[in-house]
């Protein structure tokens, strides 16, 4: 399994009067290769459980995981580490900084990493030509439509050539049109082997081609949903 | 290693594009720090060269000076009273001076005219060109670069005074004072006792006073009081009641106080800005991504690190340059009123602004470390927790 999680808990701002359990007991295992959904309403918890999954931040208790890495042992330097390599992120709102340019923000998870202007551009522009938005790479990023943005959020995922690739609500601000070329994206890179897991409550993710499996998540309980 | 500097060089060039992404605030706040360093450097500079400035004072202030009184004003002193002078125990040497002023009717200023004997103490402060007179040459001067102007030489190397009864007495100039002796010599032409003697017309056994040199200074105030003992009809000043003078004009105290106050009040100005305004939403959200995107807390702080050094040394450098101009050039105009006194001291003296290390070392403390604190600590506590602002919904 790429994925495994063993009765995760998680708990925010635990101890406190603000204390909320977003994650309660998750069973979950995802194989490689897999294309997997999280359905439920807002609130429930699909983008915590991402940011696990995603190695955001441990989980306060439970067995997690991720691509052969304990999380729960994991102190944050590690973590990071271990996300820059295995993990790719496309967020709700793409969270694409708008005043660099296309092509900066495509190669910004390479900045830290010490590579040469030639070595970056290598990497990103076959990905800029394969998304269509060769022509916009020095444009800010503010200036481009809704559906290059949530291109250049897919190519930036793809920068460090991860694995997994993790979406949150990636549909929420597209229409339906775009919402379809997306879902082609995805599937396009699950047949390249790479493992997709998208939180979503649009039928049109949680019952499009390629998805292997939806879980429900409710108040921080997940069920498998048969598809 | 390649690896590293690259990186580091990403990170910077990454830091100077967000820093001109946010042109609107930074250049608010170059415009605050360079102003609280111009402030703390000038005032720097300034007492610097006035403390440079009353030490050169003093160190050319003849241990006593003897003056003889008449009817409670100054008169020619006969050379007798030197040989009386000389026959004190514990006086090294006595030299005879002849000085006084020349009106300048065209400018108005007054210049100091000295005329020493022998090898004088002066002879030892810097030239900016020419030479002393060797002894025995007759109708040469050393001038201050005050007399240069005030005379309107140019390229021009020769002069003339009147002599009380209107004859002209003309000099070549045989040196020019350099700058930094200004407090001394600005408006002094240095001459030989024997041209002095000639210019304001006194008989080779006068003197105007004289100067006396102990063999041990911590025998001045006995030698005084000898002197006034011997010679009832004169007045003795020491160099120590020389200082003191000093010391009350410049009022060292209040000075240290401001610099303190001045300190003080940059580091709270830079503070509180920062604290005001702080890391906006949109700072944290990128700061969020970069971080969910696999930056490590370093790699996010040396961005910030590196957008607060850019700033605070360009401010630095901007505030630490005017200041030089305004004590140089403007003569510390901004600072006249607070620093009255040293004015008194030589009217119409320059300013020549000295900067040294530990001063500009100072003011860096003050001023950049604090604010490259006040950029990175915050960025540090949203980095190391921060996630969430880029998360969610
Ligand atoms: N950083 C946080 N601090 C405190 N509570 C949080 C934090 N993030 C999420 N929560 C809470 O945890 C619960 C689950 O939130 P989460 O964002 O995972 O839900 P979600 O299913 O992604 O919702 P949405 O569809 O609105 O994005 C919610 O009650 C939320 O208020
Ligand atoms: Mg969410």
């Amino acid at each position: 399994m790429l994925i495994e999680l063993e009765n995760i808990v998680k708990i925010y701002n635990q101890g406190r009067v603000n204390e909320v359990t977003a994650l309660d007991k998750v069973e979950m295992a995802v194989e490689a290769g897999a294309m997997v959904c999280l359905k439920g309403p807002s609130g429930s918890g699909k983008s915590t459980l991402l940011a696990i999954i995603g190695c955001i931040y441990p989980p306060t208790s439970g067995r997690a995981v991720i691509a052969g890495r304990q999380l729960a042992r994991l102190p944050d330097r590690f973590l990071t580490m271990h996300r820059r390599r295995t993990i790719g992120f496309i967020f709700q709102r793409f969270n694409i900084l708008p005043r660099i340019s296309v092509f900066e923000n495509v190669v910004l998870p390479l900045l830290p990493l010490g590579m040469s202007p030639k070595e970056r551009r290598a990497l990103a522009e076959p990905l800029l030509e394969r998304y269509g938005i060769a022509h916009r790479r020095n444009f800010p990023a503010g200036e481009i439509s809704g559906g290059e943005l949530q291109r250049v959020a897919i190519a930036r995922a793809l920068i460090n050539d991860p694995p997994i690739i993790l979406a949150d609500e990636p549909t929420a601000h597209l229409d339906s049109r775009l919402s379809r070329d997306f879902l082609a994206d995805m599937l396009a890179l699950k047949e390249e082997g790479r493992t997709i897991i998208m939180a979503s409550h649009d039928p049109l993710v949680t019952e499009a081609a390629g998805v292997d499996r939806v879980y429900g998540v409710h108040d921080g309980r997940v069920t498998k949903d048969a598809c | 290693m390649k690896k590293y500097f690259e990186k580091q060089r990403n990170l910077l060039d990454y830091a100077l594009a967000s820093l001109w992404r946010r042109k609107g605030k930074n250049i608010s706040v170059f415009l605050v720090f360079s102003l609280v360093i111009f402030l703390l450097a000038s005032f720097l500079f300034l007492s610097r060269s006035l403390q440079v400035a009353a030490q050169t004072t003093l160190r050319q202030t003849p241990e006593i000076t003897v003056q003889r009184m008449v009817a409670g004003r100054q008169e020619s002193m006969p050379l007798t009273y030197a040989e009386r002078i000389r026959g004190i125990f514990g006086v090294r040497r006595v030299s005879p001076r002849v000085w006084g002023y020349h009106y300048n009717e065209v400018t108005g200023a007054n210049i100091t005219v000295m005329a020493l004997a022998g090898d004088p103490e002066l002879g030892r402060e810097p030239l900016a060109e020419g030479a002393f007179w060797q002894q025995g040459e007759q109708g040469r001067a050393v001038i201050g670069q005050g007399v240069v102007k005030d005379l309107d030489l140019g390229g021009r190397r020769t002069f003339s005074f009147f002599r009380d009864d209107l004859t002209l007495k003309s000099f070549a100039v045989a040196g020019i004072f350099a700058p930094e002796t200004n407090i001394l010599t600005y408006d002094l032409v240095l001459l030989d006792i024997a041209d002095g003697r000639d210019l304001f017309g006194l008989a080779d056994d006068l003197a105007t006073d004289l100067l006396v040199e102990v063999v041990n200074p911590l025998e001045i105030a006995t030698v005084a009081r000898k002197i006034s003992e011997r010679l009832p009809d004169t007045r003795v000043v020491t160099r120590p009641q020389i200082q003191g003078t000093y010391q009350a004009v410049f009022s060292w105290r209040s000075g240290v106080a401001a610099i303190c106050l001045l300190s003080a009040l940059s580091a709270f100005i830079i503070l509180a800005w920062d604290k005001a305004s702080g890391m906006s939403p949109e700072e944290r959200r990128e700061i969020s991504i970069l971080k969910i995107l696999g930056w490590q807390t370093p790699d996010v702080l040396q961005v910030r690190f590196w957008e607060g050094f850019a700033l605070s040394l360009l401010a630095f450098a901007a505030g630490a340059i005017l200041a030089y101009v305004h004590v140089g050039y403007f003569q510390a105009a901004l600072f006249r009123p607070v620093m009255m006194g040293w004015s008194v001291l030589r009217p119409g003296f320059d300013l020549v602004p000295i900067v040294q290390g530990g001063d500009l070392l100072l003011i860096f403390c003050l001023s950049v470390l604090p604010y490259l604190a006040a950029t990175v600590v915050p960025a540090w506590r949203c980095a190391a927790v921060a996630t969430d602002a880029a998360m969610g919904g």
